[in-house]
């Protein structure tokens, strides 16, 4: 029976409470002594046949029948007014079907999309819908846009010396901080520098809209469909069943693809205006200019601590970059939540610039917050004489230091061991030398949340093929929950997870479902898809007791079969299925809530060994040990291609990753990927990947998130390893060769 | 202007403006989609193709230069094509997939013309295409089992 | 945005006749000229695609070899006499731009390219090598740029011409089939001709000879990351007898022939660029010590 419940979710460290329809759940729990069959087993992509073949239909792929192709402009100023534009001499270019300028789209999420006063550079302030590209240019230079620059602001300082807040301020007090610190017997102070992380999924932001008499559809490159469909709801002001959103293939988003974006709204206005379908994809350049990025912050650190290490208070300030667009980012949140410690007084300000709207990248605040606050904490270590690794033993919690909360479950401590053991740890000082290559060992430890929770929806059929078809109101980015769904739907059905069809990212196809964040997905939808294969398989089971007259008690599915415990019956499923002719078995699941008054997060400790050129100033990251506590696994093939994805984005924070901004101009230099300086193969590092987590035994399935843990650590293990091999701390990341080489004279 | 080509052992006329890049023709024109385009500036390798053999960025590739030549993109078929996709499947290459048809390609040239590739060539050979995802582990092992399985 | 003819001559001078048009570019791997296009830098009426001309030659010449100019960077790369012969040209080669780059891009491409700086290539800025008024550089962000002040203080990038340099490579043009120093293909741009090359309109280059084969060469660089990247310094050295030669990119506008005594002679540093002084003098150590005898 549904009923509606009130529940709490935390979503990258930002609490909701909300009302979910969920069923009553019967399916019973996986018993903790059996190996639950293919779960946990190593499992090849369901995608890999579309995605090897060039197949696999994304977003910018679309061609629809009488499909138009959109171009935006752009303002090129730090911050200006448009005082003209000639919409009309745009109009006049054959071939030319839409153009809109401000005042002509509706906003996107209530913010303006294109603008008359374009508050940074790359803000769209018009759009083209055109037959071919060659006319859309050509109308883009017919526009003839002229600009009265205005003044502007894209240095930290100067916002801060302003106060032009984008965010209101976060203050968070426990305890006595002031008086705490002025007790301590060890105070450590320090300062760091973020960068701005450009996001650069390989598919660009894109949108194709169909607006029809009948409704509108949206193929968008999206991590929420629902939450698109609920954005052109508001901005068109239709009913949701007249919107359909579709994401059948995703080239990446890692947080910068949430709902439609402005660009779906545009698509989706010109193709009203054109009653066309229109395509538009964005430049690498608009990309890196208007999508999003993590937040460039500075962080100051006062730690007061006992000479046993043992922290006693933290004063701590985060000033941050985000631009015209964003949220306070949990930048703090390390400080608060990772150890034991009395005593805080964090101040997080969110400054407005005149730059391009920041957005979630992959543990979004946390990640940076952890590279500053685990260089910090390091170099307490040092002050205290400590092994950093036993500074961070010693500072361990067992309950959550901001609630008091108890943990569903934590393996930190274990994390610890483990990683220091397959690093070589103890040894580390014998990698040190004063020769042209220096080599280091750092360790940072990891904490993020990732616990899923309702709403998520999961429907199965099976007919008399005995293929299953698993819907889900979701959609894949690329990170495998589709493979995983699979993997959770075999083992109820006893079948291969290669003969379940999966089919997601379609709002017309399933209910609901969580948008792909938060390193919430898989432990949202994994126990939705399990409980309806257990009412398929229920009502399998109960026809095969018909059809071979034993009790459905008796039977079993696995491997394909029908089987009695005794051994006696041994049948395909696919003579249980067979008699179904034209119809389907069906069964339909939901996820329950996790149980209130706990924390739920995941935990891990990451290990990274450097060697410094003190000649070219380039760093390698040699290897990395990723020791992480998520829980259950369910594919560890996928789990492992996750921690070495965020492996390495982290390694591009760290050593070659930064947007550029011209002072005079306030115009960004290296929006294009010459300049931007993401990983190559050649960067990649030798990687051990251990989980150290039993399935945690509070959770649906024992699962929890992956998408994030992996990224967090790598920065800051990276940024005490180059310290320790060199015997100095540089204080802004990225580490580029210029940085060394300064640091070195 | 008028640009005869051979791809995928197809043979097109296609009449497209002089400056229009290969990409284009390939995706818009012949519907050939699984060539990517995710810079469009010759930064990323996600468009990469092979032209009379050689791995090329088709988004800075006139078409109207490759009047005459043979282009093989994603779509195409072969052996070490099928080697490499099972390989990239079994290690687990790729995981948006966006930059896989470009991958391939890069790893089908080096493939045929060094059948057995060093470590150190198979990372000079696909350092030229970005992976955001950071497959590259899975990548780099794939390229090596797929010429494995060439030795075999 | 790209608007322009597209002409593929068989013949030199039927070439140098297109290229002598009003906005004609020549274009080798057409890696530089489409993303210059796609900016509005120079931009072009007609492309002049010199790859149907039979310039893509690598033989033997006298007591050296002669390289032609669409010459791909791979193929050069991967040419045995080249590795064998001429070290320093093959690592240049093999080191430059990314792998599909090196099988489009030409040598005479590569030693015409223009400069990477960030503010010569935005869109929206037109700096003053691009003939505006502003080196943005100056005043603005120049972590990567030289060591030299002038009135644009960008830096070459051609790793090829500083392995050239070194070996004292002649190159021959369309017009002067004899040959001109290496060094002399470029000029300082100033307030007049904003150009880093000296060719005359319509001249483009033929090919480049390496007059001999020396006793020991290397290549040095330094970039931003282990792949796919351009030179933050690249430094090549080649010894013939008891005379060194070396010869940098990164550090300067025009590939500069360096004082194996005294390498950062006339290379102060700029505010940002310091650290560059300490690359190019590690680099120029490193690359001397492999080719000393």
């Amino acid at each position: 029976m549904a009923r509606l419940i009130k529940t709490e979710a935390v979503v990258e460290g930002r609490t909701e409470v909300r009302w979910t329809l969920v069923e009553e759940d019967s399916t019973p729990e996986w018993p903790a002594d059996q190996p639950p069959g293919v779960v946990g087993e190593p499992t090849t992509r369901l995608t890999a046949g579309a995605r090897l073949s060039g197949s696999a239909r994304y977003t910018s792929d679309m061609q629809l029948p009488r499909q138009l192709e959109a171009t935006v402009l752009r303002s090129p100023h730090a911050n200006a007014r448009l005082t003209s534009i000639s919409l009309d001499a745009a109009r006049a270019v054959p071939g030319v079907r839409a153009v809109i300028g401000p005042g002509d789209c509706p906003p996107f999420d209530g913010e303006t999309v294109l603008h008359s006063e374009p508050p940074y550079g790359g803000a769209a302030v018009a759009a083209i819908a055109a037959e071919t590209r060659e006319a859309a240019d050509e109308a883009m230079a017919a526009l003839d846009p002229q600009w009265e620059p205005l003044g502007f602001v894209v240095d930290l300082d100067q916002s801060l010396e302003n106060q032009t807040f984008q965010d209101d301020p976060v203050e968070y007090e426990r305890g006595d901080a002031e008086a705490a610190l002025a007790a301590a017997e060890l105070t450590v102070t320090s300062d760091y520098l973020a960068p701005a992380q450009l996001h650069n999924s390989m598919e660009p932001h894109c949108a194709v809209a169909d607006w029809r008499p009948d409704g509108l559809t949206l193929w968008s490159s999206t991590q929420g469909i629902y939450q698109a469909r609920s954005q052109l709801c508001g901005s068109f002001g239709l009913d949701q069943e007249h919107v359909r959103v579709i994401c059948h293939f995703m080239g990446g988003g890692f947080g910068s693809k949430f709902g439609c974006g402005p660009e779906g709204v545009i698509a989706a206005e010109l193709s009203r205006r054109a009653s066309r379908p229109v395509r538009l994809v964005l430049s690498r350049r608009d990309e890196n200019l208007s999508t999003g990025y993590r937040t460039p912050a500075r962080f100051s650190f006062t730690i007061g601590a006992g000479r046993d290490g043992r922290l006693r208070a933290v004063e701590a300030s985060a000033v941050m970059g985000l631009g015209t667009g964003g949220w306070a980012y949990p930048v703090l949140e390390p400080v608060k939540s990772l150890y034991a410690c009395e005593h805080q007084h964090l101040m997080t300000l969110p400054m407005r610039l005149n730059l391009g709207p920041a957005a979630a990248f992959r543990a979004p605040g946390v990640m940076e917050g952890t590279w500053a606050f685990e260089q910090a904490l390091d170099e307490l270590a040092e002050a205290a004489g400590l092994d950093p690794l036993e500074l961070r033993r010693r500072n361990h919690t067992d309950v959550d230091p901001s609630t008091g909360r108890p943990y569903t479950s934590k393996r930190l401590l274990e994390s610890y061991d483990l990683a220091a053991e397959l690093a070589g740890w103890d040894t580390r000082d014998e990698l040190r030398s004063d020769g042209r290559v220096r080599r280091g060992m750092g360790c940072a430890s990891q904490y993020w949340w990732g616990g899923g929770g309702p709403p998520a929806y999961a429907d199965v059929r099976i007919g008399s093929d005995a293929k299953p078809v698993l819907t889900v109101g979701m959609q894949d980015l690329g990170t495998g929950v589709t493979t995983a769904c699979a993997v959770v739907l075999a083992e109820r059905l006893g079948i291969p997870p290669d003969q379940v069809k999966v089919r997601t990212g379609d709002t017309d196809l399933a209910g609901h479902g969580p948008f792909s964040g938060g390193s919430m997905t898989l432990a949202s939808v994994a126990p939705a898809v399990r409980s309806a294969g257990h009412h398929v398989r229920t009502q399998l089971l109960e026809l095969a007791a018909d059809m071979f007259e034993i009790a459905a008690s008796d039977l079993e599915l696995t491997e394909g079969e029908v089987r009695s415990t005794d051994g006696t019956l041994r049948r395909p499923i696919h003579d249980v299925t067979e008699k179904l002719g034209n119809a389907w078995v069906t069964g339909s699941g939901s996820r329950a809530p996790n149980p209130d008054g706990m924390a739920v997060n995941t935990f891990g400790c990451q290990i990274a060994q450097v060697a410094v050129d003190t000649l070219t100033g380039l760093i390698t990251v040699e290897r990395v040990v990723a020791v992480h506590d998520i829980g259950r696994v369910i594919n560890p093939m996928g789990a492992r291609s996750q921690v070495l994805g965020g492996i390495l984005q982290g390694i591009g924070f760290a050593l070659s990753e930064e947007r550029v901004v011209d002072p005079t101009t306030g115009t960004v230099v290296n929006a294009g990927l010459e300049d931007y300086k993401i990983p190559t193969l050649a960067d990649l590092p030798e990687v051990e990947c251990r989980f150290v987590g039993e399935p945690d035994p509070e959770l649906a399935l024992g699962i929890k998130g992956l998408g994030e843990p992996p990224i967090i650590p790598t920065p800051g293990a990276i940024g005490n390893a180059v310290a320790h091999a060199l015997g100095l701390r540089l204080r802004e990341a990225p580490y580029t060769p210029r940085r060394v080489l300064e640091a070195l004279q | 202007m008028q640009v005869e080509l051979e791809v995928n052992g197809n043979r097109y006329r296609v009449d497209a403006p002089a400056a229009e890049p290969l990409s284009a023709v390939l995706r818009d024109r012949l519907q050939l989609t699984g060539t990517k385009v995710a810079c469009g500036e010759g930064t990323c390798g996600s468009c990469t193709v092979l032209v009379d053999d050689r791995p090329v960025l088709s988004c800075l590739t006139l078409a109207a230069a490759c009047d005459g030549a043979a282009v093989r993109t994603i779509e195409a078929e072969g052996d070490l094509l099928d080697r490499l996709r099972r390989a990239f499947t079994e290690e687990d290459g790729f995981q948006c997939g966006f930059c896989t048809p470009g991958q391939l390609m890069s790893a089908l040239a080096l493939l045929e013309r060094t059948p057995h590739p060093s470590a150190d060539e198979i990372v000079t050979a696909m350092s030229g295409n970005l992976c955001r995802c950071g497959a590259y582990e899975g990548i780099a092992l794939a390229v090596a089992r797929a010429a494995e399985d060439v030795r075999a | 945005m790209r608007t322009f003819a597209y002409a593929r001559p068989a013949a030199v001078e039927e070439a140098a006749a297109a290229l002598s048009q009003p906005a004609a570019r020549a274009m080798g791997g057409g890696t530089d000229l489409l993303t210059q296009q796609d900016r509005g830098i120079l931009p072009a009426e007609s492309v002049v695609d010199l790859r149907g001309l039979g310039l893509d030659a690598i033989a033997p010449e006298r007591e050296g070899i002669r390289i032609g100019a669409t010459v791909r960077l791979a193929d050069l790369g991967r040419n045995q006499a080249v590795r064998e012969r001429f070290a320093v040209l093959h690592q240049a080669a093999s080191a430059a731009a990314s792998p599909q780059l090196r099988e489009m891009g030409t040598v005479g491409g590569n030693l015409c390219q223009q400069v990477r700086c960030w503010y010569f290539r935005h869109p929206d800025l037109t700096c003053w090598l691009r003939g505006g008024d502003t080196c943005y550089a100056q005043v603005g962000d120049h972590r990567k740029h030289g060591l030299e002040p002038g009135d644009c203080i960008s830096v070459a990038p051609s790793d090829l011409a500083a392995a050239l340099l070194a070996l004292d490579a002649t190159v021959e043009t369309s017009s002067r089939p004899q040959g001109i120093p290496l060094a002399d293909l470029y000029r300082k741009a100033s307030d007049e001709n904003r150009s880093t090359l000296a060719l005359a309109p319509g001249e483009f280059v033929t090919a480049v000879v390496v007059p001999r084969v020396p006793d020991a060469s290397a290549y040095e660089r330094a970039g931003e990351r282990h792949a796919w990247s351009f030179a933050l310094a690249g430094v090549a050295a080649a010894r013939f007898g008891d005379q060194l030669r070396l010869a940098a990119i990164g550090v300067s506008n025009l590939p500069r022939l360096l004082d194996p005594a005294d390498p950062l002679a006339g290379l102060p540093g700029l505010e940002q660029t310091a650290w560059k002084r300490r690359l190019l003098s590690g680099l120029a150590g490193q690359a001397l010590s492999r080719v000393s005898g």
